[in-house]
């Protein structure tokens, strides 16, 4: 099943625009969604979320309209903002009574679970709480109403490595049942090397792709060359960069013809967001 | 509906502010002062210090996340706008009651605490009702400027009916002279209040919850 489909997406900003955004999240997997900050991440979150109208497109959750099952569907939606607080003067255990009274599936004995299981304590105030153990907190509250899909916006921003390592292993946990789905906003692209099933990158508010995280990495190549060769390549790369040893630059496969001037290799996600960058800041 | 009033009360509002109604309504005991301002402190004070932690706390974003249709937040926060409100002038009523009979003897400059002058509170903030739920909506966080236009509409009710009440000689015989004891006529002007205040008020939720619907947080 399509746990999240996102079709056509269109919102304009007066100085930035999502264009035509769409990409599909089956049940019980891991998706990444990358980009550099500002290309419209959380502008998408925001959309999929119904806290922002859009000029065009749909989003259906479970086979349902966002638009006209908001209210029904926000019950089986869970969601951690890493870089936004709620009421962080109140201490955790005030928050939830206050939470629970919104979910018709809450389940005390397995939020007592999680509480145990991410060892928080109930008597601390959300601004106690450590960047790690807020996102936890968001989980225990998203999976103690039996959220099927967990909409994470940057949720291992400013983690420390331990941390972040800690919390990705809680993911791919969550989704091992095959229940549970998540979509994960990330720039920190080593994250999703480790735990990620599917990517979709966007940049400048266009989706780029939208793949199984072996098959976005495999439609690339990086291309090491010497300088003198790059004429020939230079047209179809997505863009390279120049050293004294020559240049490297990134390809689509298709684009690319095996030579004996050029050396080849994978990139990873990061190159691949990298040399998009650049492409852009070469087109200005 | 009601798991949002609860969440405003629980969370959103600070204790004090329902303890606040009984020390300015405790001013109601000064014999013959300007009794508009008691309501008042409700603007300017509860007001503006409610909005400024709803929009401190991400309220906004909290509340869009929660499984709530919009109708209900807006409903729910001018419920709660509503319920301080009653709060204040029940309060003020009863210090009201109170200064009466410990002053019996004394010539009112300003309004006399009587029935019809709580149907003129009523009044006053059933209009600052309508401009304070009204504006505050065109964003859902920004209360600087819907706190200052609605105070002053507020303060230039009271200034004007204070006004009348010493310029016009019926104003001031009905509030402070021999009218002051017309029962059927005062309790005609506090109901025209509560009908004006309940009417207001729900005409300011509408614009509200239309104004609402197009925000973006």
């Amino acid at each position: 099943m399509i746990m999240l489909d996102v079709k056509n997406l269109n919102k304009k900003f007066p100085h930035f625009q999502l264009r035509d955004v769409s990409f599909q999240l089956p049940q019980g997997y891991i998706m990444g969604f990358i980009g550099l900050n500002g290309a419209g991440k959380t502008t998408t979150i925001k959309s999929i979320l119904n806290l922002i109208s859009v000029d065009s497109g749909e989003i259906h959750i479970m086979g349902k309209s966002m638009d006209k099952h908001e209210v029904e569907l926000k019950q089986a939606v869970g969601y951690a903002f890493g870089n936004v607080d709620f009421y962080t003067r109140s201490k955790i255990k005030t928050l939830t009574k206050v939470y629970k009274t919104f979910y018709d599936n809450w389940n005390e004995e397995s939020y007592r679970h999680y509480i145990q299981k991410f060892k928080l304590i109930e008597d601390k105030k959300i601004a106690e709480l450590s960047t790690g153990m807020k996102v936890k907190y968001s989980l225990a509250l998203a999976l103690s109403h039996g959220a099927k899909l967990l909409i994470l916006d940057e949720p291992t921003s400013g983690l420390d490595p331990a941390a972040r390592d800690d919390l990705l292993d809680v993911f791919r946990e969550l989704v091992q049942d095959g229940e549970i789905s998540i979509l994960f906003s990330t720039h920190i692209t080593s994250d999703l090397e480790k735990c990620a099933d599917y990517i979709t990158y966007i940049h400048d508010g266009q989706i780029i792709n939208s793949a199984e995280k072996e098959d976005f990495v495999d439609q690339y190549r990086l291309v090491n060359g010497k300088v003198e060769d790059l004429e020939l390549i230079k047209d179809r790369m997505i863009s390279y960069k120049v050293t004294s040893f020559g240049f490297t630059g990134l390809i689509l496969t298709e684009n690319f013809t095996p030579s004996a001037a050029f050396k080849t290799g994978i990139p990873n996600l990061e190159e691949i967001m990298i040399y998009y960058s650049k492409r852009e800041a070469a087109h200005v | 509906m009601y798991n949002l009033l609860l969440k405003e009360i629980r969370l959103g509002v600070n204790p004090f502010f329902f303890v606040l109604p009984f020390i300015t309504g405790a001013l109601m005991l000064i014999p013959g002062w300007l009794y508009f301002i008691v309501p008042l402190y409700f603007c300017m004070i509860t007001i503006p210090n409610i909005f400024g932690g709803y929009k401190s706390q991400n309220d906004l974003m909290f509340t869009s996340m929660l499984p709530v249709d919009k109708k209900n937040v807006v409903k729910s926060k001018v419920l709660l706008i509503v319920l301080l409100e009653v709060l204040h002038v029940l309060t003020a009523m009863i210090y009201g009651k109170i200064s009466l009979s410990l002053y019996p003897y004394l010539d009112y400059i300003f309004f006399k605490p009587t029935p019809g002058f709580w149907g003129l509170t009523l009044t006053m903030l059933a209009l600052f009702n309508l401009f304070f739920i009204s504006m505050y909506y065109k964003t859902a966080y920004k209360y600087g400027a819907a706190t200052l236009v609605a105070s002053t509409v507020a303060v230039l009710f009271a200034g004007g009916a204070e006004w009348l009440g010493i310029q016009n000689e019926f104003v001031y015989n009905l509030f402070k002279g021999s009218g002051s004891g017309d029962v059927l006529t005062h309790y005609s002007i506090l109901l025209t209040g509560v009908l004006i205040f309940a009417a207001l008020t729900f005409v300011a939720y509408r614009i509200a919850y239309q104004r609402f619907k197009k925000v973006e947080v």
